[in-house]
């Protein structure tokens, strides 16, 4: 009978409380990230700067009014990598190449560190692309983590994962005599 | 009389160059070309090198974007498409990478001579049933300015041409 009660106010203790619970982050939706798409989009023309977010388990692309969605789903493979480019690039960039006493190539000694993200994926008609988004530091691995967490498979374990399985590795291993 | 002599022997020179000229354009016979009016392009493997996700998917991605800009063909399939079964005339181009060195965009700019990213790619043209029909070893190299994927590039510009080279759709009709 005791047990009884206790039960029935836990269970109006949780319904009382429920208004208050915070949604969790992976609801919300995530805020624009900067990106440079290499190539790969549909539609889209080669090294193109928009932003991406993810909504309703798509990928999205944005420039200016075109908006190219991917589906997670359809994601085969979601890889990130790091890579730098020149602090001033672009066109301006290979002017400074020429520029008088070596300052071009004093300058190119400053570079920015990027992330890239890598994506293959297949369309209506099974046939495969790849798109290569660039972004800031920081930013590739969330977006791989809330890709694979909507259906995206990746051939690269997730940090996280990666870290777990290399904490388990040194307990395998057979203590030396 | 002397300026009679050497215009004679500058015209002789010029004659038996351009006679030699012709002579060897005569020589040099155009390919021919194998009847294909699509390609299927497979993703490139690298199995035995290991290659960047991105390097893979931009030699891809440029390849189809140079077969579809110049390589003649009606049709550029992807790997996987369900519409690459009934085209006629198909054929397959797969490629390998036998070779590849990443190189440094600072140190090309520092040094200009050092730092160049290269990547050797085996190329493989094959019918729709798998008879290869043509193979071709090609090279991607940046050796001075832009940044390391633009090896890609260099090397998908190679294979279409080396695609235009060699087939046409409207060949042995």
């Amino acid at each position: 009978m005791v047990l009884g009660v206790k039960r029935v106010l836990f269970a109006v203790l949780l319904l009382v409380l429920s208004p208050f619970i915070l949604p969790s982050d992976a609801q919300q939706p995530a805020a624009p990230i900067k990106v440079d798409q290499i190539t790969g989009l549909v539609g889209v023309k080669n090294k193109t700067k928009g932003t991406v977010t993810i909504e309703n388990g798509n990928l999205r692309f944005a420039h200016g009014k075109t908006n190219v969605d991917l589906a997670a789903a359809s994601m085969q493979d979601v890889v990130t990598g790091n890579d730098s480019q020149r602090l001033i690039h672009g066109t301006l960039g290979t002017l400074t190449m020429v520029a008088p006493y070596g300052s071009g190539r004093f300058l190119s000694l400053f570079r920015t560190k990027l992330e890239t993200l890598t994506i293959k994926y297949r369309d209506a008609d099974g046939g495969l692309h790849g798109a290569i988004f660039t972004m800031g530091v920081g930013k590739a691995e969330p977006l791989k983590k809330e890709l694979v967490a909507r259906g995206a498979h990746t051939s690269i374990p997730i940090q996280e994962d990666a870290d777990k399985t290399s904490t388990k590795a040194p307990d395998a291993k057979e203590p030396k005599p | 009389m002397t300026r009679i002599l050497q215009r004679g022997i500058v015209f002789f020179l010029l004659s038996i160059t351009l006679f030699a000229g012709r002579g060897l354009r005569a020589q040099d016979k155009p390919p021919v070309k194998i009847k294909a009016s699509s390609i299927s392009v497979a993703m490139i493997q690298s199995d035995e090198i290991k290659l960047p996700a991105d390097f893979q998917v931009a030699l891809y991605e440029y390849l189809i974007q140079q077969l579809q800009k110049k390589g003649g063909f009606e049709h550029v399939y992807r790997e996987g498409d369900r519409n690459a079964a009934d085209a006629a005339d198909l054929v397959v181009l797969h490629s390998t990478v036998r070779g590849f060195k990443q190189g440094s965009e600072r140190v090309r700019q520092l040094t200009t001579v050092a730092g160049a990213t290269s990547i050797d790619i085996h190329c493989e043209f094959t019918s729709k049933d798998g008879k290869s029909l043509l193979e071709r070893d090609i090279k991607g190299k940046v050796m001075f300015f832009g940044a390391n994927l633009r090896a890609t590039y260099n090397f998908a510009k190679k294979a279409a041409q080396v695609a235009h080279d060699n087939f046409s759709p409207t060949a042995g009709t």
